[in-house]
């Protein structure tokens, strides 16, 4: 469960240029959920997942998992209970550095890091099976760097090794977003393969329209740093891309109006 | 023919000194690896670790410490000098080479405090090159198979330590900290600690050489980081640095290699004074290597480094 509590960020506070990135954002997430986050540019979808990771302090306001505030938390302490997959492919994975040390540092993410050795026959063995499910061959490159794969093949890889584990919390960021269309059909199934599976608690950010009506049971559209529409349960579920292009609409209409 | 017979002889008599000297170099080469290499932190402060570890292994040993003891202490010295390059740059957000050349300023001021004058003499003491069985005590055969065995010790240790989870950890630090973060590595702690061993070795390298010449000196640092430099760039080129085992072999590779062909172009009558220039000059040539092979245009950044 992720709930976020009044989370307010302001940027370059006091200074010309100030702007607000989350105004008084409040959100619940049950366990089990899927939820697709909307929004246009500046709506602060980015910032929401970085105030939930950690990346961002928040000015006020409170982040709880599972019902523990994790809001003091560094990154790297949450980390043991939340992964996430960058929308860009270079971030998500160490580039030069092997498949199977990836594997490796993803399956360690929660736990703690002895001096044994790390990559063993086992572990090895583990990887190269759940690396086939994709079935894009990286079973067979465990000891290639990752800096030599493609851009789908790594962003794959950052998939796996976010979903691995059964973190509490998965967040996607855009994460189809640089691949070309059919990469990111794949990259999308093996998502909703994983998802399901594991039954995982995921927030997704996409400009997609068309990925937030067929994925996910709840779809929260953000607007100038709250959520401005939440849409569940049977409504989700019939809603079409014209309907939430309209939504997009009427606030832009109204925005025209203010200005 | 004269002149080449000249050189090749006296740089011949000179190969066993100048492989001692190089073994115990060895350490200051890995000191500035690790930063560069495993944490992406390219580091200057190794050029005032070194001195440290001299002065302090001389002092102590001036004062009647046991050897073993002395270098252990100033090993601990340098840690404590590479903890605080490392908490510069990550608390202050400094660029990691200021942050270098403030602490290695810093620690001109210290180490002429802890000596007490510019350079200090220990010539008779105990050395550890004293306890090697069987050889005669002051010559190289004997610094060769104590600073060699030092050597082997610590790249056994250091090739265990980062194949292991932790180590594993650390590297990817060097590799992308942010993903690093994001897998729930504490990047402080990996790049502190790391950086730290960097100046450990660095002052082990100083100890040693105060031991293997008999006298500490304030200025002794003066110049090692470039040489040491060239020495990794050579190592680098020789064995590679594609893998773990390839990149903690180049230090001890590239110092030997250096030092004799430092030594054989003394041999062959190049004035002392032009050395600096002539390494310089080959830094850069095997550093503007890739971008000149790209023929067109500047290079794309080839190394990832920490803003």
């Amino acid at each position: 469960m992720l709930e976020i509590r009044s989370a307010r960020k302001m940027f370059y506070k006091g200074q010309a240029d100030e702007k607000t990135a989350l105004n008084d954002l409040s959100l619940r997430l049950e366990t089990g959920d899927f939820g697709v986050v909307i929004g246009s540019n500046g709506a602060g979808k980015s910032s929401m997942l970085n105030a939930i990771s950690g990346a961002l302090v928040l000015d006020s306001g409170k982040v709880l998992i599972n019902g523990d505030d994790v809001t003091a938390m560094p990154v790297h302490k949450r980390a043991m209970r939340l992964a996430r997959v960058f929308q860009d492919p270079m971030k998500g994975t160490a580039a030069s550095m092997t498949v199977a040390e990836n594997m490796l540092l993803a399956e360690l993410r929660a736990a703690r890091r002895t001096l044994r050795r790390g990559l063993n026959p086992t572990r090895l063995a583990a990887y190269k099976e759940r690396l086939s499910l994709l079935g894009l061959g990286l079973e067979n490159r465990l000891d290639t760097r990752v800096e030599l794969l493609s851009g789908g093949q790594r962003q794959s890889l950052s998939l796996i090794m976010a979903v691995g584990g059964s973190p509490e919390l998965l967040l996607l960021d855009e994460h189809t977003a640089a691949l070309d269309p059919r990469t990111a059909d794949i990259v999308m199934q093996a998502t909703i393969r994983a998802v399901e599976a594991l039954k995982l608690t995921t927030l997704m950010v996409t400009h997609n329209m068309q990925h937030a009506v067929d994925f996910g049971n709840r779809v929260i559209m953000l607007d100038a740093g709250r959520v401005r529409l939440e849409i569940a349960g049977r409504e989700k579920a019939a809603i079409t891309v014209p309907d939430l292009i309209g939504h997009f609409s009427v606030k832009t209409d109204r925005m025209f109006l203010a200005s | 023919m004269d002149l080449l017979q000249n050189t090749v002889s006296s740089f011949i008599a000179l190969v066993p000194v100048t492989l001692a000297q190089s073994l115990i170099l060895a350490f200051v080469v890995l000191g500035i690896m690790i930063p560069f290499r495993m944490l992406s932190f390219p580091d200057l402060t190794s050029e005032g670790a070194f001195p440290l570890g001299g002065c302090v292994c001389g002092v102590l040993m001036a004062a009647g410490m046991s050897p073993l003891a002395a270098i252990l202490i100033a090993l601990l010295a340098g840690f404590v000098a590479g903890c605080c390059t490392a908490f510069i740059h990550l608390r202050f957000r400094i660029h990691t080479l200021l942050a270098g050349i403030l602490m290695m300023t810093m620690l001109y001021s210290i180490n002429l405090r802890i000596m007490g004058r510019s350079n200090l003499s220990v010539f008779g003491s105990t050395t550890i090159f004293d306890w090697v069985p069987f050889l005669q005590p002051g010559f190289p055969a004997s610094k060769i198979v104590m600073a060699g065995a030092f050597g082997l010790l610590v790249f056994a240790l250091l090739l265990h330590y980062f194949r292991t989870e932790k180590g594993t950890a650390v590297r990817a630090v060097g590799a992308n900290p942010d993903m690093a973060e994001a897998q729930g590595i504490n990047v402080w702690l990996a790049t502190i600690g790391g950086v730290g061993l960097a100046g450990a070795f660095s002052a082990a390298g100083g100890a040693l050489m105060v031991q293997s010449q008999g006298f500490a000196d304030v200025n002794m640092g003066l110049g090692i980081l470039i040489n040491g430099l060239a020495a990794l760039m050579i190592g680098e080129a020789i064995v590679g640095k594609s893998s773990v085992p390839r990149q903690l072999a180049a230090p001890f590779v590239g110092a030997i290699v250096y030092y004799q062909l430092v030594s054989f172009c003394l041999a062959a009558g190049m004035p002392p004074p032009d050395l600096k220039l002539a390494t310089g000059l080959f830094v850069l040539a095997m550093l503007a290597l890739p971008s000149l092979k790209r023929s067109r245009g500047p290079a794309a950044a080839r190394e990832t480094i920490r803003e």
